[in-house]
């Protein structure tokens, strides 16, 4: 796992402490280009974590972050943004007191992109997502599925976006919310080749939507390939029904 | 439904704009002032609503930019001469300068501390001023030239002020609708996602920062050669607590609010100037009122009054 | 003092401007009862009911107040905490104007000036030495061995936890803010016939109290008792070497110094970010 290959990102040997508490144990994973991984494990496993590193709202104990062949783990949330990298949260964060379009506008104003261009794209995803009418809401009043979709769509109008990190995405999301989610991941994916990294609980979802998954446990990384594969795998059965 | 409201603030504010500016011409000499006290206070409120009200940072050493900026002009045209233009731009600098250094202190500071910070800058300033009193000549006051020749014409500060106070309100209102605007309120609302939303989040801190203390400290120079007059008094905790009192009854966060306030407060506070204290006891109390029942303050309450009036119209047209 | 804001923040995690208004508060309080009804010669009575007085007045006050905040009525909270709590500073100096005048009392000394060892020290500046340590030690144990103090802690450490704990949250902000307030309220007390009444009083007591807990930073106890010594060196070190008028200043400097370099204090707590 070296950075001569040519995967879009990928970590090595990376670790997160805090204090006595180890996060991320050496743990060395790569993407491809055009993927959809899967990352699952069960609570407490570092995928949250993991997630905050590659961001850069946590900076290393030890090892590093390749995006595209450069280090990015030193980078600044900003600059991490920058290189084409956007994430999710767990829970839903949005500006509560502006509009719904105007969240949409700030990742695209960071561009350097126009007023008129940018509401322009944002008015398709919103449209294409649904949440076209509630353009002109504060976004404090949406509720919490539609507070995710915003969240993941809002994503989007960055570009090109490169490599988009979801944290469950899907966590207390209407089924109907999570069919157009699960479409929007999939549009983008196809139509202009974003790479996804999806933490999730909801394995028939992560089937359904990954290509690949990849296993944390302990913080380390336990197994990785096709959902069929994992889910043999005695030591993520193990870990999933241990302790 | 936007172009409706748009209309409706330029037919209410245009007869507003025109009593504004003819005023002199129907009041003596006292109300004169109060109104140009006024103004200097629309100054100040707007530009701390900038930095407290929009980016969320809530600063307790406003009235701390208006002192350097005032004392800045004051002892430059004092000790050595120099034209009041260039004392107010020393006074630009300064306080430009000094906000630059508290905002870059202040930039990792989590809200609580902030205030807790600012507001020990500003103490500190006031007892700087105090205690320097060989330059300063501290409690007793120090003498400022006039504006204008040395006369300070009533009149003229009158519509100095006015113009400083359309400026600001003006520049406060452009800055809202640019990108800064954006970014600054984004700030506010969630700065960690702000930051992974791209925002270089210390620079428009420090950015805010700036503006707001330059346009104080202007104020503060502007007023030292109206008044004749600078004493420490001005970075006394309670000016701070009026600028505040001033956005929070005339509405945070909006461009006419600080406006509104500080005209209102102003006004009610020289009026009432026999009650003494009693005057603080109720605005401390409408402060709460308000902070704790209608945090939108006076605009929130005209603006919910466009919307009924709107929509009431919508209705009658049947437009759905 | 320090560690009646520091206790609140704890809590509750907002800060109460209004601390030195509370002191103040108290300060009269006591006044009020050593002259009308008690006497000088059971002046610690005084103050235990001066701080019972102002205890309730802080339940009183949270209740109508700081407790809408986690209610979910009110939007930005930090904002409001501020606003809310500067105005009720306000408000009280001004009502202390109103009511007792702009004059300066002087409740009558404590205690009788002694000698510490060999320094000469004054019988107030004693007594209020002796009564800050008992209360600081009542405190302490209060935290560490009453079923009361142990909740407050679980509070401080994870509000949310004790709420399926079973606590009433809201009951015990509500003693918290009292009890901080009471804090103020003893030092008032205690400190009356040293600096004098009068209604602007609080506000240097605030001061302090604010530099103290920065250094120290919110919600540790301890670091409290230390910063609060650290604070007492460096002004007397500073007027000593340098100038004495800038006394006060050599303490805010410091605390603008401290949370440059470390933005949460010496002793600071960490909080999740993300």
């Amino acid at each position: 796992m070296g950075r001569t290959n040519n995967s879009l990102l990928c970590t090595e040997n990376l670790t997160k402490d805090f204090g006595k508490l180890r996060a991320v144990d050496n743990l060395s994973l790569s993407l491809e280009e055009g993927e959809i991984r899967g990352l699952i494990g069960p609570n407490g496993s570092g995928k949250t974590t993991l997630m905050n590193l590659i961001s850069g709202i946590y900076k290393p104990t030890s090892g590093e972050v390749y995006f595209s062949g450069k280090r990015i783990d030193r980078l600044s949330p900003e600059g991490i943004t920058h290189q084409g990298i956007m994430r999710t949260f767990q829970v839903a964060r949005l500006f509560g007191d502006m509009t719904v379009l105007e969240n949409m506008l700030i990742p695209a104003f960071t561009q350097g992109t126009g007023k008129r261009e940018a509401s322009h794209r944002a008015k398709e995803l919103l449209d294409f997502s649904l949440l076209g009418r509630l353009s002109h809401e504060p976004a404090r009043n949406l509720s919490g599925g539609q507070c995710m979709l915003l969240q993941i769509v809002r994503g989007f109008m960055r570009q090109p976006l490169r490599l988009y990190l979801l944290d469950e995405p899907f966590a207390g999301v209407h089924p109907t919310i999570k069919d157009v989610m699960i479409r929007t991941v999939q549009k983008m994916n196809r139509e202009e080749g974003v790479t996804f990294l999806v933490v999730s609980h909801e394995l028939t979802l992560v089937r359904r939507l990954c290509t690949r998954i990849s296993v944390l446990h302990g913080g380390r990384l336990i197994s990785e390939g096709t959902m069929k594969e994992v889910a043999n795998d005695p030591r993520v059965i193990d870990s999933y029904l241990g302790g | 439904m936007k172009k409706i409201s748009e209309l409706k603030w330029y037919s209410l504010s245009l007869p507003l704009c025109l009593v504004v500016c003819l005023l002199p011409f129907w009041t003596g000499p006292y109300y004169l002032q109060v109104f140009t006290i006024a103004f200097y206070y629309v100054v100040l409120a707007s530009s701390w609503n900038l930095i407290a009200g929009y980016t969320g940072q809530f600063s307790l050493a406003h009235h701390a930019f208006a002192a350097i900026g005032g004392y800045a002009s004051a002892l430059l045209v004092t000790l050595f001469g120099l034209p009041i233009w260039m004392g107010i731009l020393a006074a630009l600098l300064s306080s430009t300068l000094m906000g630059f250094i508290l905002g870059v202190l202040c930039l990792r500071m989590r809200a609580i501390y902030l205030a807790i910070a600012t507001w020990a800058f500003a103490e500190s300033v006031r007892i700087f001023l105090s205690m320097t009193y060989k330059i300063t000549r501290g409690d007793l006051g120090l003498a400022v030239p006039k504006i204008f020749l040395g006369t300070g014409r009533a009149v003229a500060c009158y519509y100095l002020f006015l113009g400083l106070a359309a400026v600001t309100v003006l520049v406060i209102f452009l800055i809202n609708r640019s990108k800064m605007g954006y970014y600054i309120r984004a700030i506010r609302n969630d700065e960690m996602v702000a930051r992974v939303m791209g925002i270089h989040a210390t620079r428009w801190k420090i950015f805010s920062f700036i503006i707001s203390s330059g346009i104080a400290g202007i104020a503060g120079a502007f007023y030292g050669h109206y008044n004749g007059l600078l004493t420490p008094v001005m970075v006394d905790f309670n000016e701070m607590a009026f600028i505040v009192i001033m956005v929070v009854i005339g509405g945070i966060r909006s461009i006419a609010g600080p406006v509104i306030g500080a005209i209102f407060i102003e006004i009610l506070t020289e009026t009432f100037r026999e009650f003494g204290e009693i005057r603080m006891v109720v605005f401390a109390l409408a402060v709460i009122a308000i902070a704790r029942l209608y945090h939108e303050g006076a605009m929130g309450v005209v603006r919910r009054l466009v919307r009924w009036i709107s929509g009431r119209k919508q209705a009658r047209e049947g437009v759905t | 003092m320090a560690m009646g804001i520091t206790f609140i923040y704890g809590i509750m995690r907002i800060i109460n401007w209004s601390m030195g208004e509370f002191y103040m508060i108290g300060g009269y309080l006591q006044y009020i009862i050593i002259t009308q009804f008690l006497g000088v010669k059971q002046w610690y009575l005084g103050v235990v009911l001066s701080m019972l007085g102002v205890f309730l007045l802080g339940m009183v006050v949270q209740r109508l107040l700081i407790r809408p905040m986690f209610q979910g009525t009110v939007e930005q909270r930090t904002e409001y905490a501020t606003i809310v709590t500067i105005a009720l500073g306000v408000l009280f100096m001004n009502l202390a104007v109103i009511g007792a005048g702009p004059f300066i009392y002087s409740p009558p000394g404590y205690y009788h000036n002694t000698k510490l060892i060999t320094l000469p020290i004054s019988g107030t500046r004693f007594i209020a030495f002796i009564g800050t340590i008992i209360l600081l030690s009542l405190f302490y144990l209060f935290l560490k061995k009453t079923w009361w103090g142990r909740a407050f802690q679980g509070a401080a450490q994870n509000r949310m936890g004790i709420q399926t704990a079973g606590i009433d949250v809201f009951r015990l902000d509500q003693i918290a803010f009292g009890i901080g307030v009471a804090l103020a309220a003893a030092a008032g007390a205690l400190l009356a016939p040293e600096f004098y009444l009068h209604p602007k009083c609080g506000s240097i007591a605030t001061m302090k109290g604010f530099e103290i807990i920065v250094i120290a930073g919110l919600g540790s106890i301890p670091g409290v008792l230390l910063a609060g010594l650290l604070l007492g060196l460096i002004e007397s070190l500073g007027s000593v070497f340098l100038n004495p008028s800038f006394r006060d200043v050599y303490g805010f400097l410091f605390l603008l110094a401290i949370l440059a370099v470390k933005p949460a204090g010496l002793f600071e707590e960490k909080e999740r970010v993300a």
